[in-house]
This record gives structure tokens, sequence and C-alpha cells, in this order.
């Protein structure tokens, strides 16, 4: 893909010995059957993994009865989320595509412009968009054929083609990273007002994984602000601001989730004044997430201000900058950049640990798959199996996809500081 | 001076804050008439504990001990498991065999992406329900017994006294430790092969032999007799803690490997060519070479992991395992003050928190103070 | 320059997202600081009784917050279109038809067995339905209020029938599922412990996990009220041994009436709620259903006149409750009688088929009695 932008001359790779093209028989001998040794592990693995799949599919084309995925899906994807307010969620995702697919595409423009100012190595794009999209795409298709709805199929159609020209604008546009940020968080904001705003549904009253992707999108990007505050702080030169900082943020790295979760189940109501009216457990739930979650920000931030090479900070003060634009001007701007994969990283497993509002009660994904078996028609048959792959399935895909386009962009950025 | 006053205005408000928060904890507390100490902790339970000598009538605090030891039990041999499934895995996604490789690329790409909550439901409900019920339980030689009601093996059975014995013991490990210390620097003088652990180790066994017959045989091994609804004698592992081991094993392993993938990768190259070339085998290569060194790197990301792990545990609620966060909130259901009890729960996380990082500190700090 | 700019417009931002999701409580919050003075002082007024002003609020916020159970069958659950279904659910719409004239004004609150009590004093809901045993302890010191009781339920023990369990006797050394963090676990310790049986309980907070665990016999017996067990039993599926490899032993190890719960302290709002609850008792006594009611409201009999709020003597009767005239009107119009509530949800026209057993009227020898309303 990458290779039309040869306008800089690539640093050249290192010399390779010469691929020789093995036959099939070759490859095996080399690749399974190199020794004794070898032989026994591949014919063990062979059969393990053989059986292991076949198990697997035979489940789940064959044995598994699907009838309760099928006919819960909205169930599953918004719960109690009123049904004649469906229309809003759709407008929602009808702004979110686009303006996710203009932040990729400008993204890409500006790793492509990067490379040609010679500010970035070339890397040469080996995936194809196709299978890039690939889990995300799966998911998708997945959950369409569950639905086994025109209307669904022609939204979300929709949604795919007005994303995919998003990225083209981005790509032609292709504003500064920052800007980019914002046209995303905007794009976001905008979906939520959609569902939220002139009369819509409260996030109380979300469910399902609609409501998995609010507590994990407003979770990190709430405890962002708050963990880089902490960040500074740690490496502040007062004792106390440190101390207060450090403590903080050893107490929540200290403790599970889920009590952090119980406190704010039980405790934060205990927290205010008598007479103001306590929060709704979704609020509390997300106060929960956001405090956890701002720990372990504040120390991937750390780490980036870390890498942020002394001498910066002592040519900004040579220069006779304040304490306050060195922080904001010269040292934040560098460290964030470094931090990204991280933050992913950290998005990741707060995308997976959301299932654990489940515990506190809140009708997320896990949640809903639980009680549906519970309804007159499913109850007593052991649905739970097939409820519980699905939610499985549904993370899987997420954080999966998820975790390869970090993996990419850590490749970009570790490439692009050499 | 003004940074001075700054910090004092910091901490003013910070204390501020916190001290607000706690009056209206007391407050609140005291306006629906919720004892506000700790007295509950004398309370007596009303619930049962499974797997334990725990009776209903013993205090909240009794029960929280029990919780305490069970998240222990989980949370060490969950580590050891856990790393040995790692380090297997994280090498051999460095095979050469393609298979192996790509079976454990699959295993790590799996297991890492999916909420661990959902792995350890899954393994109570998908696996251990599924195996055969009592009545229909698995046999194997009469010496295992495999059911949906745990899986039960030959164990020791207390006889007689066991104090003298227990002193034997003790001197056989005081005696091993000293062996150790001998083989290591007669090691470090001559440079002779230590074999340290087999001295040690050979020296313990004979001691304990010998301790077991000269005090009277204070143990006897029993063999699990299944019964209709339950099996006598024997060690069970009930299902419900084997699908939290399995589970935070099998999530934890799959992040370890990864750890040990980039430790190796890490380890430079020339290392093991130079290995080669001394003319070490493959398993030499990598286990006086690589192995070693990628240790020393990995010990922080997994003594990290180690820390999730325990913090982990906590998810036996989802399969009623009663570690200690079940028991707060069976407690906390039980009518326990929900505040005190909380608070109660963090302290104890925290302290188990605290001293894996200073036992990891002191390791850290011990192999880098060799300054190889 | 740039930078600072693109940092406020971003932090402008999240001020908007904050703002937007204060808006979207908006409403709660109004309500929550008109009112905040009054709340404080009858909050203080803690047990001891003294007017509240619960039901002008609910009145005023124009929803009812209910706090329920989302996975209880036949008594609270969530369909596939995501509503709320079941007995007490249909109690949740019949407080909020009286007090609103609205069956559909409810906001339901979903609660674990843990959070309920506390999400009542911390007003997070306004009326708790949710399967809950009426006890001294619950009414003395977590500062609730039981009303009417809409249930009358026993802890029962569920065995198979191949088992041949006749007694909680014969289970000795038995593992038995349990729902955690109820009154019948505590019962079930206490009541084994008195016998002096061994077992092995298996607790867990919600019930899916337990009958999946009884489905693949993890565990011999399954202790639950009674009306879930049936439940359960009438469902079993076919490939199981369908019901009649079940067996619900005669023994009832306690009493559970389970009724509404409110807080402490607010004796107009218990009145409304009660009142609420027991008219659907008091039209199955007078023969009044969601689908006669319209002729029921030209009845010649004063107290049917009475009851639906129609002018006796030029006047419509008020009984001072608080609650409009035809209160009862809108309650039956909108759940039907008590009879049409059971047999909806949990008896005979249910997947439970339940039978009335104790449920009944008191004309029918059952334990249902609504006080005269004059």
């Amino acid at each position: 893909m990458a290779t039309r932008i040869d306008t800089l001359e690539p640093i050249p790779a290192p010399e390779r010995p010469p691929q020789r093209r093995l036959s099939p028989r070759e490859w095996a001998r080399e690749n399974l059957f190199g020794s004794w040794l070898d032989t026994v592990l591949t014919v063990v693995f062979g059969l393990v993994v053989a059986w292991l799949v076949y198990r697997l599919g035979k489940f789940v084309f064959v044995d598994a009865r699907w009838e309760i995925i099928e006919r819960n899906i909205t169930n599953l994807m918004v719960s109690r989320f009123p049904r004649d307010e469906l229309w809003r969620v759709w407008a929602a995702l009808l702004v979110l595509g686009p303006s996710l697919g203009f932040g990729a595409g400008s993204a890409a423009a500006a790793r492509r412009r990067e490379a040609e100012e010679g500010r970035a190595a070339v890397v040469p794009e080996r995936a194809s968009a196709l299978r890039r999209l690939g889990p995300l795409l799966l998911l998708v298709g997945v959950l369409l054929w569950f639905a086994q709805s025109f209307q669904a199929t022609l939204l979300t159609l929709a949604v795919g083609v007005l994303g995919v020209a998003g990225y083209l604008l981005g790509r032609r546009v292709a504003l500064s990273g920052r800007r980019t940020a914002l046209v995303v968080l905007l794009g976001i904001a905008a979906a939520y007002v959609v569902v939220t705003g002139f009369g819509g549904v409260g996030w109380e009253d979300w469910g399902g994984f609609m409501l998995t992707i609010l507590l994990a999108v407003g979770g990190i990007l709430l405890a962002f602000p708050f963990g880089v505050l902490l960040a500074l702080g740690r490496r502040s030169s007062l004792p106390v601001v440190r101390a207060v900082c450090v403590a903080y943020i050893e107490l929540f790295r200290g403790v599970p989730l889920i009590a952090v979760l119980f406190m704010g189940a039980f405790m934060i109501g205990f927290l205010l004044p008598a007479g103001v009216e306590r929060p709704s457990l979704v609020t509390r739930a997300l106060i929960a997430l956001v405090l956890f979650t701002a720990a372990y920000v504040a120390e991937i931030v750390r780490g980036g201000l870390q890498g942020v090479p002394a001498g910066q900070v002592e040519a900004a003060q040579a220069l006779g900058l304040s304490h306050f634009r060195i922080t904001t001007r010269i040292v934040l701007p560098q460290a964030l950049r470094t931090v990204i994969p991280g933050l992913v990283g950290q998005f990741i497993s707060l995308f997976k640990d959301t299932s654990l509002v489940a515990i506190i009660g809140l009708t997320e994904l896990l949640n809903v798959s639980r009680n549906i078996t519970a309804q007159p028609d499913f109850i007593a048959q052991g649905l739970i199996v097939e409820t519980l792959l699905f939610a499985a399935f549904v993370y899987w895909t997420g954080a999966y996809w998820m975790s390869r386009e970090s993996q990419r962009l850590e490749r970009r950025l570790g490439l692009g500081e050499r | 001076m003004l940074r001075f006053v700054g910090q004092a205005v910091f901490l003013a408000a910070v204390l501020g804050v916190l001290l607000y928060l706690l009056d209206n904890v007391v407050y609140n507390l005291e306006r629906l008439g919720i004892p506000t100490g700790f007295d509950y902790l004398d309370q007596s339970a009303g619930f049962a504990i499974p797997d334990s000598d725990f009776r209903s009538s013993q205090s909240l605090l009794d029960a929280l001990l029990v919780g305490v030891q069970n998240t222990v039990k989980v949370s060490l041999i969950g580590i050891v498991l856990a790393t040995v499934l790692g380090v297997v895995i994280g090498v051999a996604r460095l095979s050469t065999n393609w298979l192996v490789r790509r079976a454990a690329a699959a295993y790590v790409e799996l297991f890492r992406n999916v909420p661990v909550l959902i792995i350890i439901i899954f393994f109570w409900l998908g696996i251990f329900l599924r195996l055969p019920p009592i009545t229909r339980a698995t046999e194997i030689l009469d010496l295992v017994v495999l059911s949906n009601r745990g899986l039960v093996i030959p164990w020791f059975e207390k006889e007689g006294s066991g104090a003298a014995f227990g002193l034997v013991a003790l001197a056989g490990l005081v005696l091993a430790v000293v062996v150790w210390v001998w083989r290591t620097r007669r090691f470090d003088r001559t440079g002779q092969p230590h074999h340290r652990f087999l001295w040690a180790g050979g020296v313990l066994v004979a001691m304990l032999a010998v301790g077991f017959f000269a005090t009277g045989r204070p143990w006897v091994i029993t063999t699990p007799e299944r019964g209709e609804l339950a099996t006598a004698g024997g060690f069970r592992l009930a299902p419900e803690y084997a699908a939290l081991l399995l589970g935070l094993t099998i999530y934890t392993a799959s992040h370890i490997a990864e750890i040990v993938r980039g430790s190796i990768l890490a380890v430079s190259r020339g290392q093991s060519e130079a290995a080669n070339a001394v003319g070490l085998s493959d398993f030499q290569r990598l286990r006086f070479v690589v192995l070693p060194q990628a240790f020393r790197i990995s010990i922080p990301p997994v003594a990290n992991q180690y820390l999730n792990l325990v913090k982990n545990s906590s998810l036996g609620v989802a399969v009623s395992y009663y570690e200690v966060t079940k028991i707060t909130q069976v407690s906390i259901s039980q009518r326990a003050p929900a505040v005190q009890a909380i608070l109660v729960l963090m302290g104890i996380y925290l302290v188990f928190s605290l001293s894996i990082a200073a036992v990891t500190n002191l390791i850290n700090r011990r192999l880098t103070l060799k300054g190889r | 320059m740039r930078i600072s700019k693109v940092w406020l417009l971003a932090g402008a931002l999240l001020a908007v997202l904050v703002l937007a999701a204060g808006c979207s409580l908006g409403d709660d919050d109004d309500n929550g600081n008109g009112e905040a003075a009054g709340d404080t002082g009858q909050a203080e007024a803690g047990g001891g009784g003294g007017g509240g002003n619960l039901l002008a609020e609910v009145q005023d916020r124009g929803t009812l917050r209910c706090g329920v159970n989302d996975a209880v069958p036949g008594f609270g659950f969530q369909d596939e279109a995501g509503e709320f279904q079941g007995f007490d659910i249909d109690f949740c719409r019949a407080v909020a038809a009286a007090v609103l004239g609205d069956p559909e004004a409810v906001e339901f609150r979903p609660l674990t067995a843990e959070q309920r009590f506390t999400a009542l004093q911390g007003r997070e809901v306004d009326v708790l339905i949710r399967n809950t045993t009426w006890t001294s302890s619950r009414d003395g010191t977590e500062g609730a209020r039981f009303l009417y009781t809409t249930f009358y339920d026993g802890q029962g023990m569920m065995v198979r029938e191949d088992s041949g369990y006749e007694s909680l006797e014969d289970m000795d050394g038995e593992t038995i599922c349990v729902l955690s963090g109820t009154t019948t676990e505590l019962n079930l310790e206490s009541r084994m412990q008195a016998l002096g049986v061994n077992y092995e309980p298996l607790a867990f907070e919600d019930n899916e996990p337990l009958q999946e665990a009884f489905v693949q016999e993890r565990c011999g017996a399954w202790t639950s009220d009674k009306s879930q067990l049936a439940g359960v039993r009438s469902n079993f599926p076919e490939d199981q041994g369908g019901p009649e490899s079940l067996v619900i032993l005669d023994e009832t190890m306690s009493k559970e009436p389970l009724g509404p719960v409110v807080r402490d302290g607010d004796d107009t709002w218990a009145d409304a709620v009660n009142w609420a609850v027991i008219a659907t008792v008091q039209a199955e006594e007078f023969g009044i259903t969601s689908e006669n009611i319209d002729e029921q409201l030209e009845s010649e009999d004063p107290e049917i006149q009475r009851f639906l709020g129609q002018p006796v003597e030029g006047e419509p009767f008020d009984s001072g409750l608080g609650l409009p005239a035809d209160f009862a009107v809108q309650v039956i119009r909108a759940v039907g009688n008590y009879g049409e509530i059971y047999d909806r949800n949990v008896g005979e026209g249910s997947a439970l088929e339940l039978p009335r057993d104790f449920n009944a009227l008191w004309t029918d020898g059952g334990l249902h009695q609504a006080p005269p309303y004059r």
C-alpha cells in the first residue's frame, strides 16, 4: 500500500538472505518435523488442537441453541433502553461512524506526511484494510446475523459507508494530531447528546453493550485529565503534593476493582451530605471506574514524563519559561505522544473490566446475558453457556481488534522515535 | 516560603475534603441508626462457609480470617501454576515448530482478550459443572474420584501426635538450609558443580522419612471413598475453587507468556549464538544462558501480574468461592455496616499488595546489586 | 499559542460533556435541591413517625422509582423487549397508577440483594417491591417499613424424585443450593444446626447459576421460596426428566411474607402505597376486574361506589389518603385486581402455574383480606 509514496529513499533494511520458496513438503519438514522431538510435538499438539476445534465447532454450529440470542439481540445491545427511542442510538452511530472514520483517515495522512518529510521511517503496510478491520467486521456480521433485520442491516451499511467517506475525507484534509483528536471527541460528544439531549434517555436507563461502551469510553475520557494531574503531582518537587498523589495512586492500584465498585455501590451515598440526591447506580459505577482508572493512567503518564529528556526542560528553563509553561508546552506534549499505546492498553483492560459492574447489579452485556436465561421461554434449559459464549465473543472481538491496532501503533511510534 | 505556604494550603484542602467526607459518613450512619464503629466484627456471622471448620455462631472477624486464608490459598497456588504455564507458553511462542508456535499464539490472543470474569464463570458453568454427578463419578484406580462435586485425591491424615514429627521436620529443614549454604560456598570457592538442590532435597527427604518412622507414623494416607452424596477421605478440590484457580491461572499465564517472550527476545542474539558456538545443547542454552538473563528483565512486570492475580482472586464472588471479598459481600447483605466492611476489605488488599511489592523490591534490589 | 487554544477547547468540551451528563440528570437534581431542606428535616425525624413529603415529591416528579428484581421468573424480570414484567412489577405499576394516574410512569431500578436496603435508605427508590421478606430486624434496624403482604410464601426444599428424600433429616452430607444474602440462607443454617444435620451450602447471589448447579446435580437439593421452586419445577426441561422428576418437600422451613417496603418515618407515603396495593385485593373481593370495570362504575352498590370514588349522595368519598378519589379505578384499569395479577404472572395463566393456596381471598380460605374501605 505505502509503496506508492517512495519520494524519500527509505532507510535500507539489513540485507536478508534470499528467500527460497519452499515446496509444501520442504516447508513441513522444516517447520513441523525438523527433529524427533518436533515430530512428537507436532503430532500431540495437532491432535489436541484438532480435538478442541472440533468440540468448539460442533458446539457452535450444531449443538448450540442460539434462539435465545436471536430473540434477545436488542436486549443484549441496549437492555432497558426504551424501544421507541432506539432511533437515537442509530442516529448516534451515524454521527460516530464518520467522525471516527475521519479521525482514522486524518491520522493515516499525518503518518504519511511525517514519512514524506523524513521525520519517520516508512513502515510498509502489510495488512489490507479488510484484514485490519477483520475482527470488527466479524462482530458486526454476527450481530446482524442474529438480528435478522433488514432495517438494521441497511442502517449498519449506512454507518459503514459514512465511516469510509469520513476516512477518505480525513486523508484529504489531514488535520494535525490535536485537531484530529478534537474532531473525534466532538463526534463522541455529539453522539452522546443525540442520545441523551432533547428529551432523550439519560444513562441510568442505558444497558447492554451500549452501557459497556459508555462505561469504558466515559471512564477513560474522564480518568485521563485526572490521571495527568496525578502523574504531574507525583513528579512534583513539593513533598506534600507528591506524598498525597503517591498515596492516592498506590491506594487505588493496591485494591481490586471490585472493591472499588463496592465502594461506589455502597459508600458514595454515605459520603454525600444528607439531603443531596444520591447519584444513580450507573453514575456511581462510573465514578468508581474513573477513580480506579485514573491511578493507572497516572502511572502510564508518569512513564511518558520520565521519557522526556532532561535537556528539554533545562533548555526551556534557560529560555526563561515559567514552570507552568514548561509543563504544558514542552513536557506534556512530548510525554503524551509516547503514552498513547499505554493508554490504548488501559482502555482495553477497562473495556474488559466493565464486565465487573455485573456483580453490583448493573445490566451491562454480561449481566444481560445471564439474566435472559430467566425468561419464561428459556428458564431451566442450561442456555447460560450459549449466552456466556456470545458475551465472550463480543468482548473478544473488540479487545482483540483494539490490541492489534495498538501493537501497530506501538511499532509505528517506536520506529518514529529512533 | 511560598513553597511552604502552598503546600500547607494544599494539605489543608486535602485534609479538609477528607474530614468533610468522614463527617458526612458519620452523620449519615448515625442518622440512619447504623453503628459507626467496628464492633460489628464481633457479631456472630449466621452464615456457613463451605469447606471450612467455620461455624455460623463464630464472629464475622473469624469469617474474614477464613476468607483471607482462602484468598491466600488460591493466590499462592495460582501464582505458581500461572508462572509455570506462562513460561512454557512464552517459550513455545518462540518454538521452531510452526504448529506449537501458532497454538501458543492462539492461546495468548484468545485468553488475553476476554474478561477474566467471563473465563472464571465459564470454567465453572461450562466445564466443572458438566463433570459427571457424584453418583456416576469417574474413579481412577480407586485413587482419584472426579465428579462435579470436586476432584478428590489421596491425602495425608493425621493419626496420633504430630508435634514430635513437626520438630524433626523443622530440624530437617534447618539442616537442609545448612547443606545448601555449604554447597554454595564450596561452589564459590572451588567452582565444582554444587548440585545444591539435590543435596538439600535429599537431606530433607531423608530426615522426613526417618522422622516419620521414628515418631510412630503420625500420618497415614487416605484414599477417597465415594459415597452416595460425597466422598469420604482424601483431599477435595471443590469445583468453585478449581474454576477460580484455573481461570486465574489461564488468564494470568497468557499475560506472563507475553512478558517471557519479550524478555527472551530482549536477551541479545549474540548470547545465544555464543552459547551455540561453545557447543551447549538447545536445552542448556535456554537453561543457563537465555532464561537467567530473561528472568532478571521480567521480574518487575511479572511481579505486577502476580499482584493482578491476587486482586483478581476477588472475582471468587462470581463462582461463590469464599475468599475475602465474597465473605464481605455476604456479610454486607446479612446486615454488617457496608461502609466499614468495605474499608476493612480495602485494608486487607492493601496489606497483600504492599507485601508483594516489598518482596519484589527486595528481590529486585538483590539482583541488581550483584551488578553482573 | 495554538497549543493552549486546543487545550482550552478540549477543556471546554469536557465541561460540555459533564454538563450534558448533569442535564440528563437535571430533573432529579432540581427536585433534590428544591427539597433539600425538607429532606433533612424529615430524615432527622428518623423512625419517629412524623409527616413526610414523598407523596408530594413523587407527584411533582411525575415518576415513581421502584426498586425491583430483574431476574426472578414470574416476579420480576426483563422480557425480550427490555420491559420489566412480573408480579412485583405489576404492583409498582399499581402504585404509579394510584399516585400518578399513569401505570407507565415508573422508573424501575433493579437492585441486588445486598443493595436493596441501602438503596431504600439512600432515597434511590421510593418503594421497594423485590421479594423482600418482612422480618423484625429488617423492620427495626434497616429503617424500613413493611406494608401489606402481597405474597405469602414459605421456604421449601426441592429435591430429585429419585433421591428418596422425604424430610430434612434424610439429607445428612448433602450439598444444598441456596440464594445468598437472603433470609433463606440464614434459615437453612439455623434449621440444619437445630436438626444436627451436616450439609454443604452452595450459595449464589442469583438464581441462574443455582439452577444450573441443580440441573447438573452439583447440589442434590435446592432451598428457596416455594414459589420460586415451583416455577423452576414446572418448567423443568423434559430432557432432564420433566416436572415429575422433582419433588418439593412438604416441610415449610419458614414463613416468608413478601410485600412492598418503604422508608420509616413517612406515614402519608406509606399509606398511599399501602392502599394502592390493597385496592387490588378489595377489587377482587368485589368481583371488579379490568374487564368489567366500566360496568361496575354504574353499580348501584354504595360500597362499590365508594370504593371506585363515584359520588355517593353527591360527594365522592374521600378517605384522606392524599390519593385521587378514583385511584382504585386507575389501579384496576392498569393492572386488574389481585386475582388477575396473580394469574397473569404466577398463577394458572403463567409459566409458573402456582395454586392460590394461602394467597387466596379469606373468603376462599386464604389469607388475603382487605381492610374495609370506608
